[in-house]
């Protein structure tokens, strides 16, 4: 049995052919298999993205060919350099305090006996499975500056009543917090799963060794979970990037554009200014951002598996 | 609120299930001979405002034969806005949409022309105010017919109480319940206002003028630039922000700033809105429905509420009118239709039943409609809305103008008048500098 | 001699006891701290509970604790419930999500299978990238969508834009890609002894994939089924875009256009939709949270 499987994981490996034949159809069906995934992407996804390049190539009433030139209106605008910089800045610190928090979380939960771990995890997920447009709603109304509940927290304990939405720096700061609050559950949820994952006993040879906990966390949990930290951080990377939902019905953008990230921006200047070709611009910038980050993260991902797989072989 | 179909079942009474199945199509042919019609309607803010819009269409589309579907899409979150923009760019959708202010303008190339409904109607109601032709003529072809619903004036509404208790300010006295405006109001200059919005504040009752970047807003001052005589581009299309009128302007707007509510900035259309009802407010920059809606939920502040025209500045006495049209797209299958039904809808009586329904909210744009009885009459307190319609002594204005459409569109959108005020006040910049922003910011507009 | 001696020694402490104190103290700082983020956590749900049992009035009055309800009342809810075209958003809601769902099972699961167990050309770029696609966002891609659309229309004659069903068309997009990376990562972690006994008893790739993977992979199947169904159900700017008349529209669509109409108190309302469109998803959740769970991390941990 172990030769069987052996045999077969090496074919797997190498995509090798044991008798052409079966292996090729084999290669067919398994293509056929992913068609509909591949069709699908290609239609609704990657010909759109293409098709956008090229409205993003025309002059604003859309009748001709202009090339680059929008992309270098924008470059010479303040608002742009702007946005590139909020969305940065959302999307940096948005990610940082999720994975810092929900890796906390994650911790303390692990900590517990197994029993008591269910209902805590089950309290702590509610705020990922609200949908997002939803529980912006509800911020928003909790920020709403006549009726405020959370100013009047604030009050009560000896406070000014904060601007939520009104002053351009604690708008960001209530942008970033709606996505924290509303993302740190997914990482949370994955570290915890990460973190049942690390052998026991790497613990205790660690503790054998006299490592204190911040020792274990360092050399033990970190390395362990540098995979599922990178992908989690990846992912959020992007969907926090492009998030619209957010920005839009808390603050579209304001005050002063202050809010701004390159989704609401686009959408501002391509549908609410009638100026489709500049939105697809600034839409098609944040690809190149985020498929740098991408291919970074990934390629390092994909490197410890293999090396993972090496030796679990 | 509704979506009203007018289905085959509900005109076919009495046909048998089988002979309809046997010839829909001729039955169809038959019972619709005008055919289909899409209308997307501005989804009212005054409760209930809708439902005489829809029956005005029903009766139409029943003595027409046609069969009329109508969508109610709300201007809030933009969704009119997206709809519209969807519409254009798929060359499909509703026959009939509502478009306010610079829409006309912007899609002219893509509306039907609609100059032989307008002969009509012009010839029936005489002129419309110079805002409505402006907007509504963006390239000498009528390009869309002015609308009741949603037209309005966004002078200003404040507290009678709170006025002359802490302001000093009488303002029945200047427009009285029971006639036109007396000489008191030369009084009510912009001057005036600044001077009532410190003492209001130093009350703990701060004038609601929000600084935002969605139209209640941008109307408000752009109506301050205009008093002031400040223009950001003229009808050449040249870049004229850079003026001593524009710098008094900006001037007036930082001293003024500085006594409304902290995050005036962040204010979209509602705000103002709640800060009235709460309570908090002695005057806003709005049309009725603030009221309206107070009457429902907070009476004892709705009984208080005065409308009153704007204040006068060095400039003259400008009015912000906002006017809504409908326009028919140029691909739409039905345009006979579509003009028949505006056409009805453009009558003396019907407009009188919608500004009924809207207590008093809708201003038509025809000038001899500015007499309807329901602005009289609308209260408590009664007379509130007597001043509400435009009077000969302001001029109208649509913040942006004279600027050439496509551009003025811009500006409007990306609301660059209060951004510049927001940079000055909340951003620190001087004067110069947010002109010199803006004129940046202008230059940008001009892309083709 | 115990683990707990040993490491006792290990850390230089004294008396065992010591040491117990120190962990139960350490426990409940752990519970004290979890309690304070669970609070974080729920309070803006529960606030939304309080407000949506709220009268108009109520809510529009500036006095006393907002937190608290002083006369209850299921008016919102019931002036939603009883609104024929609140029913039309959830009914809406509710079958592009069950179809989106089925149709994304189905494009999922066999691309995974694929993904997971065979090679051929391009397929370790596919499993990598698919992930990818979620760097083309939604706003870049709904004006070109547009487009296409209305030139299917054009050429098969039917109404698209509009038309709830258009949703059922692109939510897929969304939801195959993280859906096939779930799966590839749970297809994966399946021995492949399983395969291989199938395959020596004579059967066929389908067969494999239906009557030995399936059952087997059913946790990671439910996982991905319910990840599908919460995304779909949350939508938002697609269905902005796409859908404008009353009874094609979604439900968060709904909520946000329908009820924040600048009718300035509807904040009860709003709140007790907004409630109504989150149960689903907090409703399924409930019942397979271990699902939900296993399956967003089986995917992850497997890397």
């Amino acid at each position: 049995m172990a030769q069987a499987a052996a045999i077969s994981r090496a074919q797997g490996e190498r995509g090798a052919v044991r008798g052409g034949g079966l292996a090729r159809r084999r290669a067919r069906i398994a293509f056929l298999l992913c068609l509909p995934l591949i069709v699908l992407v290609l239609a609704l996804v990657i010909y759109p993205a293409f098709y956008s390049l090229h409205l993003a190539t025309l002059n604003k009433s859309m009748t001709r060919f202009v090339g680059l030139a929008n992309f270098a209106f924008l470059f010479k605008r303040e608002t742009f350099w702007m946005v590139v910089r909020q969305s940065m800045i959302f999307a940096v610190s948005a990610v940082i305090f999720k994975a810092l928090i929900g890796f906390v979380l994650a911790h303390l939960i692990h900590r517990l006996p197994d029993k008591g771990q269910r209902k805590w995890r089950g309290m702590l997920l509610v705020p990922w499975v609200i949908p997002p447009a939803m529980s912006t709603l509800i911020w928003w109304w909790m920020y709403e500056p006549s009726y405020s509940a959370l100013n009047w927290l604030l009050a009560g304990m000896g406070f000014a009543p904060v601007p939520w939405l009104g002053d351009p720096y604690w708008a960001r700061f209530a942008v970033i917090l709606v996505n924290v609050w509303y993302g740190a559950p997914f990482f949370m949820i994955m570290y915890l799963a990460a973190l049942k994952s690390v052998p026991a006993e790497l613990y205790e040879s660690a503790e054998i060794d006299g490592a204190n906990a911040w020792q274990k966390l360092i050399y033990v949990t970190l390395p362990m979970l540098r995979n599922i930290i990178a992908v989690t951080v990846l992912f959020s990377l992007i969907v926090t990037f492009a998030n619209f939902d957010i920005v839009r019905i808390l603050t579209a953008g304001g005050p002063r554009d202050m809010t701004h990230v390159f989704a609401t921006w686009a959408f501002k200047l391509g549908i609410e200014s009638n100026d489709i070709p500049l939105g697809a611009c600034v839409s098609l910038f944040m690809f190149p951002i985020l498929g740098i980050a991408a291919v970074f993260i990934l390629r390092d991902v994909h490197r410890r598996s293999r090396e993972l797989a090496g030796v679990a072989a | 609120m509704t979506k009203w179909h007018l289905s085959r079942r509900g005109l076919l009474v009495g046909a048998s299930s089988a002979a309809i199945a046997g010839s829909v199509y001729g039955r169809a042919r038959g019972a619709y001979a005008a055919g289909k019609l899409s209308v997307g309607f501005w989804d009212h803010w005054v409760p209930g405002a809708n439902d005489t819009l829809t029956r005005l269409c029903r009766e139409w589309a029943a003595k027409e034969r046609v069969d009329l579907t109508i969508d109610y899409i709300p201007s809030q979150g933009n969704k009119l806005l997206l709809t519209i923009a969807a519409e254009a760019q798929a060359r499909s959708g509703h026959d009939i949409l509502a478009m306010n202010t610079w829409l006309p303008g912007s899609h002219a190339e893509r509306l039907e022309p609609v100059d032989d409904v307008m002969g009509e109607v012009l010839a029936k109601n005489g002129p419309t105010n110079p805002v409505v032709e402006y907007l509504g003529k963006p390239d000498g072809h009528w390009r869309a017919v002015p609308a009741t619903p949603g037209s309005q004036m966004k002078g200003p509404a404040s507290r009678i109480d709170l006025l002359k208790q802490h302001a000093g300010i009488d303002i029945l006295a200047m427009y009285p319940p029971d006639g036109p405006a007396t000489p008191a109001a030369e009084q009510w200059t912009w001057d005036a206002l600044l001077a009532a919005a410190e003492k209001c504040h130093k009350a703990g009752f701060p004038f609601g003028i929000g600084l935002g970047t969605t139209s209640d807003s941008v109307d408000t001052w752009g109506s301050l630039f205009h008093a002031f005589g400040a223009r950001l581009v003229d009808e050449k299309g040249d870049i004229v922000v850079r003026s001593d009128a524009t710098r008094a302007a900006l001037d007036f707007a930082k001293r003024l700033a500085a006594f409304l509510p902290a995050d005036a900035i962040a204010w979209d259309d509602g705000s103002n809105n709640r800060w009235l009802i709460s309570g908090k407010g002695a005057l806003i920059f709005n049309p009725p429905s603030a009221w309206a809606v107070a009457k429902r939920d907070a009476p004892q502040v709705a009984e208080k509420v005065w409308h009153h025209p704007a204040p006068k500045g060095p400039n003259g006495r400008f009015g912000p009118y906002l006017p809504y049209y409908w326009a028919i797209w140029s691909f739409s299958p039905n345009k006979s239709a579509a003009k028949s039904l505006l056409a009805h809808l453009s009558t003396r009586e019907a407009a009188e039943q919608l500004v009924a329904a809207s207590q008093g909210y809708d201003i038509p744009g025809y000038l001899s409609f500015n007499d309807f009885k329901t602005w009289n009459e609308e209260g408590p307190p009664k007379g509130t809305l007597r001043h509400y319609p435009p009077t000969k002594d302001q001029i109208l204005s649509i913040a942006a103008a004279p600027a050439p459409h496509k551009i003025a569109e811009q500006i409007y959108n990306q609301a660059t008048i209060t951004k510049m005020i927001a940079r000055i006040v909340q951003g620190g910049d001087s004067i110069d500098k947010a002109i010199a922003w803006a004129e940046s910011e202008l230059e940008g507009f001009m892309r083709g | 001699m115990s683990r707990l001696e040993v490491a006792a020694r290990g850390a230089g402490k004294v008396a065992s006891g010591d040491l117990r104190r120190q962990r139960r103290w350490a426990l409940w700082s752990a519970y004290a701290c979890l309690g304070l983020f669970c609070v974080l956590f729920l309070a803006p749900p529960i606030y939304a509970l309080v407000t949506s049992l709220k009268t108009s009035q109520e809510i529009a009055a500036l006095e006393g604790n907002p937190w608290l309800v002083r006369d209850p009342t299921l008016a919102n809810y019931a002036a939603l419930l009883g609104s024929s075209t609140f029913l039309r958003f959830f009914w809406n809601s509710a079958k592009v999500a069950v179809i989106v769902v089925a149709v994304t099972m189905v494009i999922a699961t066999l691309a995974a299978f694929s993904l997971a167990r065979m090679r051929f050309f391009g397929s370790t770029v596919l499993a990598t990238g698919v992930f990818l696609t979620y760097l083309i966002p939604e706003t870049l891609l709904f004006i070109p969508l547009f487009q296409i659309f209305t030139w299917l229309r054009d050429l098969t004659g039917i109404e698209f834009i509009n038309r709830w069903w258009i949703l059922c068309i692109v939510y897929p997009t969304l939801t195959v890609p993280f859906c096939t990376w779930i799966l590839i990562g749970y297809f994966s972690s399946i021995p492949k002894e399983l395969d291989e006994a199938a395959i020596v008893d004579g059967a066929s790739t389908l067969q494999l994939l239906l009557k030995v993977f399936l059952p087997v992979a059913l946790p990671g199947l439910i996982a991905a089924t319910i990840f599908a169904f919460t995304v779909s159900w949350a939508q938002f700017l697609y269905p902005l875009a796409f859908t404008t008349s009353l009874d094609q529209l979604v439900l968060p669509v709904g909520i946000v256009t329908n009820l924040i109409k600048g009718d300035v108190f509807n904040w009860g309302q709003i709140m007790a939709g907004a409630l109504l469109t989150a149960a689903p998803p907090v409703l399924l959740y409930a019942f397979l949270m271990d699902y939900y769970i296993a399956g967003l991390t089986a995917g992850a941990t497997k890397g």
